[in-house]
């Protein structure tokens, strides 16, 4: 009883936890085949190296993932997330690029300064939208170019470089041959699987994806539900910045563009109903790795970056038609 | 006009249909002559709804038989009825709103040139012949719809189902959304079709508009016509008493009158919704452990009242007293926190969060006392959802069992539950047993019955005279977002209710809409 008391919450309900179970079964078989398939296609596949640089890959479209579960599960889009990395990390770049401090200190505030551009903008989003009762995409597709005009701006269309030493290194360090960065996503998806599964919080996200209304009229303040759940977007948003920075050693003002496109795509594919109120961040956590793992597979049997793009696309297609029919069959 | 020995020109006969196990229409009959104006009356839910959905082709029906011009009619689409000459105007509106007036009259069969193109000019013609048949000269028919007034909207609709060989024109409550004025247009354009050989069917809750233009009226009661009779050889009080049946419901004696001297629970003063601004406030008194019903028709503004009262929407003007304090409620946050609860007319829309739980749905209310520094303590929501399970004897296999596996009258009380949780000592009720089979609804009112006897005070909207008459302490009687008048339990009747919400009593002004 109490474990499948448990498990509900995952997906907001009982006699679908078993199907959601096999939801995610599923896209975790698909994984699964995926990586069977390219370990016997290439050779290099499942090699220590190869396994390091996949989750390199996979991780700040993790990070940018977990944020943007929380908004799709409220019925809502980011399409900004992209921008608001750049525009955090030229902040935070700026930041740590401040003369006369000590090492320790620059880090810590442009960390700080990072994320808290990042929520921001997240904040911006959530609180016009919801005010106003405005479609996201809109607002969202507006900030992206805020963000991204606002950092160019601000490093007037400069890359910045040069950072601390003990800020590189955190990029770059392994753990076992895990990369210490994917460490930081990987508590990320706990984190937010807690927050999602045993808070009220999270269990109002859900109830406000499945219906805003009869939230509202429990007495629950469904505005600011909306806005935390935009600002916790742009808080990973922030926190992609820092990892971006920390990986390549430079901030860029054009980092970033189209990747609120994966972030939205790992969601999609993990299991996360567009409209809102179903799913769950470890479909996410699948749903990036089957986007980094294609990626990285088909590259190395040899199939050009073309045929790479075509075959992702082809993966979110089939995973919102398998989505469709999961709404229909689960629908009494 | 009346003369029933002619041959009728749509001839209905033991009409029955259902839907699952309810049963819609049972037992209708009457005759249409060919160019009379013909009322269909009767409660929301007598079948009148239903009939012109099987008429115009929407649902066949079970039973029965239709004939035209003594032809056996049946049917299968709303394209076979509008094939046969019967043309429905809806009460919503079929309208594109964005496209031409011309466009939309032609949208069934767009006039082509002769390379296949839109021939607008043809359109626009046909467009221009069709309103000018039924006087509306003053409309532009390269205007877009939206660019017209409701009462334009709807003759633009009329103009459109008349324009190809209509021969049974059916309004179904065409006046609702009306003014005086418009409303007149319209009867005038009634007269001018019939005059033509249009049969028009009538439908509508305004006795004295029926009383007005119409030849016959057919009353319908339960899903079956009670009588048809000449305009001429009736009362629209007798009409009434058609409508509520001869026998009147049985009264249950468990609540029975109510003393004057109980201390006021919630008092309502000016009250000013915003569905209605121009209307006069309403003011009414709630007493400790009352169940206070609210009758009227659809569109009396039962329900807004009840949403105004909780901050569901905002209110335009008014005071709200509970116990003697006045209360500040804007929004449902701060009705439940002065201890009032809503149960909402649609349980699927703005009750329930259907995927989820039943133990989720109980606790969605009073959240924060299962729940520490916002973690949630799923043991104690299981003993929340367990206790309010028992209380409202609530069928369900487990508590973790998503809400939309149970039936309408046990969803109803998780609804219930959820609200009873927190404790209101106020709870408004918005039609708590719709779509509730009739073992459920007897369940719903022993547990409102003993809520009142705990003291807990109730406001129930119900467009059902019976459940009003057997539940409730006294009744308020609204029509046009106005108090019509209140009843107490030894003035309860069908009649005298249906006659205040008919405007029968009081000479109601029209609201302007």
């Amino acid at each position: 009883m109490s474990t499948a008391e448990n498990l509900p919450a995952a997906s907001g309900r009982r006699p679908l936890s078993i199907r959601s179970i096999i939801n995610n079964a599923g896209i975790g078989l698909a994984l699964l085949l995926m990586i069977i398939f390219f370990s016997v296609a290439s050779e290099h596949f499942l090699s220590a190296n190869n396994i390091t640089n996949i989750l390199t890959q996979i991780t700040i479209n993790l990070v940018l993932a977990v944020g943007m579960t929380f908004v799709i599960l409220i019925g809502g889009i980011d399409l900004s997330v992209g921008s608001v990395m750049a525009f955090a990390a030229v902040v935070a770049g700026k930041a740590i690029t401040l003369p006369g401090m000590g090492a320790t200190e620059l880090i810590i505030l442009a960390i700080l300064a990072g994320l808290m551009a990042g929520m921001i903008c997240g904040f911006i989003n959530g609180a016009v939208s919801a005010y106003w009762s405005l479609p996201s995409f809109i607002i969202t597709l507006g900030m992206l170019n805020i963000a991204r005009g606002a950092g160019l701006q601000i490093s007037g269309a400069q890359t910045i470089y040069s950072f601390p030493f003990a800020f590189e290194e955190f990029g770059s360090k392994l753990i076992f041959g895990v990369p210490v960065v994917f460490l930081v996503a990987l508590s990320l998806v706990v984190v937010a699987w807690f927050i999602l599964n045993r808070t009220v919080f999270g269990r109002l996200i859900y109830g406000i994806g499945n219906n805003e209304e009869a939230v509202r009229l429990a007495g629950h303040p469904v505005f600011w539900y909306k806005v935390a759940a935009f600002s916790i977007c742009g808080l990973t948003a922030g926190i992609a910045a820092i990892i971006y920075m920390a990986r390549l050693n430079i901030s860029s003002p054009i980092a970033g563009i189209g990747f609120e496109l994966n972030a939205i795509a790992a969601v999609i594919i993990g299991g996360t109903s567009l409209s809102g109120g179903r799913g769950s961040v470890i479909g996410t956590l699948l749903g990036a790795f089957i986007i980094g793992v294609l990626a990285n597979g088909l590259i190395l049997i040899g199939l050009s970056d073309f045929v790479r793009q075509m075959i992702t696309g082809v993966v979110i297609v089939v995973a919102v038609i398998l989505d469709h029919y999961r709404a229909k069959y689960s629908a009494t | 006009m009346s003369n029933s020995r002619t041959s009728p020109l749509l001839s209905v006969s033991g009409l029955r249909k259902s839907f699952g196990g309810i049963h819609a229409l049972d037992g209708v009959s009457f005759d249409l002559v060919a160019g009379e104006v013909h009322a269909l009356v009767g409660e929301n839910g007598a079948g009148k709804s239903t009939l012109i959905k099987v008429l115009s082709g929407v649902h066949m029906f079970d039973d029965g038989a239709l004939k035209i011009d003594g032809a056996v009619y049946q049917p299968a689409s709303p394209h076979a009825a509008k094939l046969a000459g019967i043309q429905v105007v809806h009460q919503e509106f079929n309208l594109l709103n964005d496209l031409s007036v011309a466009e939309n009259i032609s949208i069934e069969a767009l006039p082509r040139t002769r390379f296949g193109l839109l021939d607008r000019r043809e359109m626009n013609r046909r467009a221009r012949t069709a309103l000018d048949a039924i006087g509306l000269s003053d409309v532009d028919v390269t205007a877009p719809v939206r660019s017209l007034g409701i009462a334009h909207r709807q003759l633009v609709e009329i103009a459109r189902a008349l324009q190809s060989d209509s021969r049974i024109l059916i309004l179904d409550e065409p006046t609702a959304t009306l003014t005086e004025r418009e409303t007149d247009r319209l009867f005038e354009i009634v007269t001018s079709i019939k005059i033509k050989g249009v049969t028009v069917v009538f439908v509508s809750h305004h006795l004295d508009e029926v009383f007005g233009i119409c030849d016959r009226v057919t009353v319908f009661r339960n899903g079956k016509t009670i009588i048809t009779e000449n305009i001429k050889d009736v009362a629209p009080p007798d009409v009434v008493r058609y409508m509520v049946g001869r026998t009147l419901e049985e009264r249950s004696d468990s609540g029975a009158g109510f003393e004057d001297d109980v201390a006021i629970a919630l008092s309502v003063r000016g009250l000013v919704t915003t569905a209605n601004t121009t209307a006069q406030g309403i003011d009414f008194d709630l007493r400790k452990g009352e169940i206070l019903g609210i009758a009227g028709l659809v569109g009396a503004g039962r329900t807004e009242v009840l949403r105004a009262i909780f901050g569901a929407d905002p209110k335009i003007a008014g005071h709200i007293t509970k116990d003697a304090a006045e209360l500040k409620i804007s929004t449902p946050r701060d009705a439940i926190a002065a201890g009032i609860g809503f149960v909402t007319e649609d349980r699927k829309e703005e009750g329930l969060i259907l995927d989820m739980p039943i133990a989720a749905n109980t606790s969605l209310v009073d959240i924060a006392s299962i729940s520490r520094r916002g973690l949630l303590d799923f043991s104690s929501e299981r003993k929340m959802a367990t206790q309010g399970g028992t209380r409202l004897r609530l069928k369900y296999g487990k508590l973790s069992d998503a809400v939309s596996s149970l039936s309408g009258g046990n969803q109803q009380k998780v609804v219930l539950a959820k609200w009873l949780a927190c404790q209101p000592d106020v709870l408004l009720l918005d039609e708590p047993t719709r779509g509730v089979d009739v073992g459920a609804k007897a369940e719903i009112y022993s547990i409102l019955r003993d809520l009142a006897a705990q003291g807990v005070s109730m406001i129930v909207v119900s467009s059902e005279l019976p459940e009003l008459i057997t539940l409730t302490n006294r009744v308020l009687v609204m029509a046009g977002h106005q108090i019509q008048g209140m009843l107490n339990r030894a003035d309860y009747s069908q009649e005298r209710i249906l006659q205040l919400a008919y405007g029968q009593e009081k000479s109601s002004e029209r609201k302007s809409a």
